[in-house]
């Protein structure tokens, strides 16, 4: 009777346990545990709008890029891209252990939350960075040992991941095994492959004749060796591109090469002041853009002379095809406006470097500084000074420019001193 | 009202509280979830003041969860039948629980003023081994160089690979160069806020090589959870090799061979 009684009542309390547990469970199964959707590409949507595709040629594009590259969970690499599949395979698809226990996923674990699945630099942290994530998909790079119009190497992508770029939210991924570095490294250089390939396919539908009915022809001819195969060829040319680099003059001690680049740093060849600023400070000018807000400061610009332009064409006087015209000219200003909106980030003006604070992006080593100098940054207004300064004298310019954060008696005199470690 | 056993299933369930606590401490060494590697000379001090703390708020904690779990099964309604009876207090009792647990906090206090006064208010008389720099989401290092001091052309600029001198007194100079870090060596037992705008000293001794972890340990942003760093403790020798061969890599006028991994 009293095993009874006892039994019931624990029965009783555990029942409401159980029945707060079951109504647990069936809330968490409502909210879901459930796989998201897979990860997609987003398309270049900025460019395809600027260069008016109608919807079927945006999905042909899609299409194509789908057969030649994959999906960010299975990507394809052909032959003639020159990309390592096996490496691609560790930096693709979500976070997850392969069969042997590796951690695969790597760059979104790493780089996707800022440089987005795409590469396209719209990552969801994106927006909240100054400055914003590198778009892979023109295919330029600012801080590399090659020419200016050059592709980077293999190492100049390895460096910047493992040192990151200081001044910047690219942090250094140093604490990374090299197996790991190298295949991010390569899974950056297909999303540029790809994106690069993107926008030439773009572009093209603009060459087309009339017999092609503005549909690209999906041959192995036009597809591959025509348009994937130049772009590919650039990068495994890079190497041969590398900024020749002489030694540093040894006939001159280091007071006098900081004087000399002193000399060169505010005289008429290199021009240094004018962006720069005779301080150093970087206030000799503040409007210029680099290559990826000129893009959308030029799209800004169309959107805004179109709606005007429109606006004032008054539609009396108008043939039906000219109306038509007019009206198909209003939906894609729209259009791209709401492109712009979403598709794209505020842009925002490139200030020259100060050169007093001691960060140096690119990388602190003089022959980092040299490559700047020398070859200029591809995708930024700062030019190259290779043809107008002698490399060797270049030399005096990285000198005196490293000594800048250390200056006593600079322009802005000696009570006033920047100091590196208050500016640190 | 329900049945006795009511009252038994609930005394049980609280006295699940101090045996699930208990237990939980006494196998957490086994499943490796306690205190990480100490490698500090400070380490040993913190840490039996730790464990004194734990067991003297351990005693009391299984007294009175115990006394708990004795009034829930004394005084179930279901049994104790018998009017209640109102009872003024009893001030001795009041005094003598209010004043022993003061007490044992001012012991506390006062018991680990010299382990705090060790290892937050006697710098060692030195001029800093390096100076960090918390960043989001970074630790930023700067080695004086050859001449000894912060602030000329001879630094060594770094990022996250901390490395120093097994055996030798360090001292760091900590500051911020945007919101709140916490520089955090877990096997070192050594944490402090890096509070922008301040130049805070911390200093501790290692006393055994290896690496172990820099970790972030106040909340700065999206990134806080991946501020991680590295910290290498090495022989005198090896350290003075180390850092030649990074401010070499740092004054680097030519590319070097492809042949030479980037790896360091």
């Amino acid at each position: 009777m009293q095993l009874a009684n006892c039994l019931t009542e624990i029965g009783r309390q555990a029942s409401r346990l159980a029945f707060l547990l079951l109504c647990t469970l069936v809330l968490a199964s409502v909210i879901g545990c459930g796989a998201t959707p897979p990860a997609y590409f987003r398309p270049n949507m900025v460019e395809s709008t600027k260069q008016r595709l109608n919807p079927e040629q945006e999905r042909q594009v899609a299409t194509v890029l789908l057969a030649m590259f994959g999906t960010p969970d299975h990507p394809v690499a052909l032959a003639e891209t020159g990309l390592n599949e096996a490496k691609l395979h560790l930096a693709a698809g979500p976070v997850r252990s392969d069969i042997v226990g590796r951690k695969n996923g790597l760059y979104r674990e790493h780089c996707a939350h800022c440089h987005g699945i795409t590469g396209d630099g719209l990552g969801p942290t994106a927006a909240f960075l100054n400055p914003y994530p590198r778009d892979y998909r023109p295919g330029v790079f600012k801080f590399k040992s090659t020419e200016r119009a050059d592709k980077p190497t293999q190492a100049d992508l390895v460096r910047i991941l493992h040192n990151g770029i200081a001044g910047t939210s690219m942090p250094s991924f140093a604490l990374l095994s090299e197996t790991k570095i190298e295949a991010l490294a390569e899974y950056v250089k297909y999303l540029t492959i790809r994106g690069e390939t993107e926008l030439t396919l773009i572009r093209a539908f603009f060459e087309l004749d009339d017999d092609a009915k503005g549909t690209l022809p999906e041959t192995r001819e036009f597809l591959v060796e025509e348009t994937l195969t130049p772009i590919a060829a650039k990068w495994q040319a890079a190497p041969a591109a590398a900024i020749p680099v002489p030694p540093i003059p040894a006939n001159i001690d280091l007071v006098a090469s900081i004087a000399k680049g002193r000399e060169l740093f505010y005289g008429d060849k290199a021009n240094c002041v004018k962006c720069h600023g005779v301080t150093g400070l970087g206030d000799g000018q503040a409007n210029d853009y680099d290559d990826w807000n000129k893009v959308i400061v030029e799209a800004d610009k169309e959107i805004r002379s179109g709606t005007e332009q429109a606006s004032q064409a008054s539609t009396a006087g108008m043939s039906p095809e000219q109306l038509a015209d007019h009206r198909l000219q209003l939906v894609w200003l729209e259009k791209f406006h709401q492109v712009l909106d979403g598709d794209a980030l505020t842009p925002r003006t490139i200030p020259p470097r100060n050169l007093r604070q001691g960060i140096y992006r690119g990388g602190r080593r003089p022959l980092d500084l040299y490559y700047r100098i020398y070859a200029g940054i591809n995708g930024a207004p700062m030019p190259a000074a290779k043809g107008t300064v002698p490399p060797e004298d270049i030399w005096h310019i990285v000198n005196y420019v490293r000594s800048l954060p250390y200056e006593f008696d600079g322009e802005l005199g000696a009570d006033r001193p920047m100091v590196a470690p208050n500016r640190f | 009202m329900g049945s006795r056993w009511t009252g038994i299933f609930w005394s049980f369930v609280f006295l699940a509280v101090p045996v699930l606590g208990v237990a939980t401490f006494a196998v957490a060494p086994a499943f490796d979830i306690w205190l990480p590697k100490d490698v500090s000379s400070d380490g040993a001090t913190i840490d039996s003041l730790f464990m004194f703390i734990l067991i003297l708020t351990g005693v009391v904690f299984v007294i009175t969860e115990g006394l708990l779990f004795w009034f829930l099964w004394k005084y179930d309604a279901a049994k104790a039948t018998g009017p209640a009876t109102y009872v003024h207090g009893n001030h001795t009792l009041e005094v003598v629980w209010a004043v022993i647990p003061a007490g044992v906090l001012l012991f506390l206090a006062i018991y680990q003023m010299n382990t705090w006064a060790n290892v937050k208010m006697r710098r060692p008389a030195m001029s800093p081994t390096l100076e960090v720099v918390g960043r989001q989401f970074e630790w930023r290092l700067r080695y004086p160089g050859r001449d000894g001091t912060l602030g000329t052309p001879d630094d060594l600029f770094l990022v996250n690979d901390l490395h120093v001198p097994v055996d030798e007194d360090i001292l760091i100079q900590l500051k911020s160069m945007d919101v709140l870090h916490s520089f955090f060596l877990p096997n070192l037992r050594v944490k402090q806020d890096a509070v922008p705008g301040m130049k805070i000293p911390v200093w501790f001794k290692a006393t055994q090589t290896g690496q172990f972890d820099i970790v972030c340990a106040e909340l700065c942003g999206w990134g806080h959870y991946k501020m991680a760093g590295q910290i290498t403790i090495e022989s005198r020798k090896d350290f003075n090799a180390w850092l030649d061969s990074m401010y070499a890599k740092q004054e680097a006028t030519q590319p070097e061979p492809a042949a030479v991994a980037l790896a360091e």
